[in-house]
């Protein structure tokens, strides 16, 4: 990796995804998709949806050649689940204004197949906390197979045994880890052991390049 | 040669009359005068006349001296260069020399993140590619930003780059043209546009948060 790449990456990425949505699709997006797009996003504003999804799923879409029409489709389905999601954070965290990071989050959290009721059970445990990580180490438990409420359960009780953030991410991965190990252990029992060991879940060992560069 | 005679000459230097001179040397000064008329309606042709004609005819083709073009052949121009040089500065010079080759090489180290960043690395097994690149919501989908290399040409190849934490979807590009989901990712999500591809999922962890 030329480190020059890697700063450019971190100097584009910021400045150009605080641009206006309506200026960054022309010219990357399809003529034929656009002014549908542009409607989506118009939509989502009046709503007070966060864009920069839709503004991405559009722009991965173009980048992808998929088809205008399926690419309308695609931008709309992700307004479809930030409506949804913006109803789970109201429901979630009531008498507050909803924040549009968590509105995202959520989105995202259904994409990945999370169950609206698990992801209020998330929200309402840490009303004030950037809800991304929860949500993934939830989605992550749910993709390999625990049973989505047991899973939230363990995750529940990691936080009110003060682990907070990425540490959660390390209770799913923990618990991927005891369902791996081999043995014949079931999902429900990999669960009990990492259960066992809270607050001291392992932290995984960063990923090490062959250059030596610690990674994530 | 034979000396002219002096009446003839005179009549030519115009101090006597040529009526006067005797019938032969009357017809040698008649021949001498229609020579000299001769030669005067002729006119006089030289080598530096005829060079200088030529030089003349040529088209002036030959731009003005610019001072870029000036400076260029200054530059060009072959220089006699004295150089002296101190002992003690000589030695500084080649003990830095001697120091930065032993210095490790940097060139494969990214910078440091900052608090709410992460460095991600990529790695992907793609034997027999010209090119892998990853594509995703870090750089806005935008190709040509994030190239991984190989190196060695073992076929894995891999990239580091500082982005912020949180969570990203991406994927590879193959060859400028394959998209291929990361296998080592272990999370995917579904890109929504119903061909049933999916995007890796990464969670850049914040620098601070590191062990």
């Amino acid at each position: 990796m030329n480190w020059r790449r890697a700063v450019a990456l971190t100097l584009i990425a910021g400045p150009v995804m605080a641009q206006n949505p309506s200026t960054r699709l022309p010219g990357r997006v399809p003529a034929a998709a656009l002014p549908a797009i542009d409607s989506i996003i118009a939509t989502a504003v009046a709503e007070s949806l966060p864009t920069e999804p839709l503004v991405q799923k559009a722009l991965e879409g173009s980048a992808k050649n998929v088809p205008p029409a399926r690419l309308v489709n695609g931008v709309r389905r992700g307004l479809l689940q930030l409506r949804q999601a913006h109803v789970i954070v109201s429901h979630a965290v009531p008498g507050q204004p909803v924040p549009e990071g968590h509105v995202a989050a959520v989105a995202a959290a259904l994409a990945r197949g999370l169950s609206g009721p698990i992801v209020e059970r998330l929200l309402a445990m840490a009303p004030n906390e950037p809800p991304g990580p929860a949500l993934h180490a939830a989605a992550d438990l749910v993709a390999h197979h625990f049973n989505p409420d047991a899973a939230t359960d363990l995750l529940v009780e990691a936080h009110s045994k003060g682990l907070r953030g990425v540490r959660l991410l390390d209770v799913a991965v923990a618990a991927d880890h005891e369902l791996q190990r081999g043995g014949g252990r079931t999902p429900a029992e990999a669960l009990a052991h990492v259960r066992a060991m809270l607050p001291n879940v392992p932290v995984p060992e960063p990923a090490v390049t062959r250059r030596g560069t610690p990674g994530s | 040669m034979s000396p002219i005679d002096p009446r003839l000459q005179e009549a030519l230097d115009g101090e006597r009359d040529p009526g006067e001179l005797p019938a032969d040397l009357r017809e040698a000064y008649a021949r001498l005068i229609s020579a000299a008329e001769l030669l005067e309606s002729t006119p006089r042709l030289s080598v530096a006349n005829r060079v200088m004609g030529e030089i003349r005819q040529i088209p002036a083709h030959v731009p003005p001296d610019s001072p870029v073009r000036r400076m260029i052949r200054w530059f060009g121009r072959g220089r006699a260069v004295t150089v002296r040089l101190r002992p003690v500065w000589t030695l500084a010079l080649a003990a830095g020399l001697f120091a930065m080759l032993l210095l490790p090489w940097q060139q494969g180290s990214v910078p440091a993140p900052g608090a709410s960043e992460g460095i991600a690395n990529f790695v992907g097994h793609f034997p027999g590619a010209r090119s892998v690149e990853v594509v995703g919501s870090f750089n806005n989908w935008s190709r040509g930003l994030l190239h991984l290399s190989d190196d060695d040409h073992d076929g894995i190849w891999h990239a580091a780059a500082v982005l912020p934490a949180g969570t990203h979807e991406y994927m590879f590009v193959v060859d400028g043209e394959r998209w291929v989901p990361d296998p080592l990712a272990g999370r995917y999500v579904d890109d929504g546009f119903g061909a049933g591809q999916e995007n890796s999922l990464l969670f850049v962890r914040p620098a601070a948060a590191q062990p």
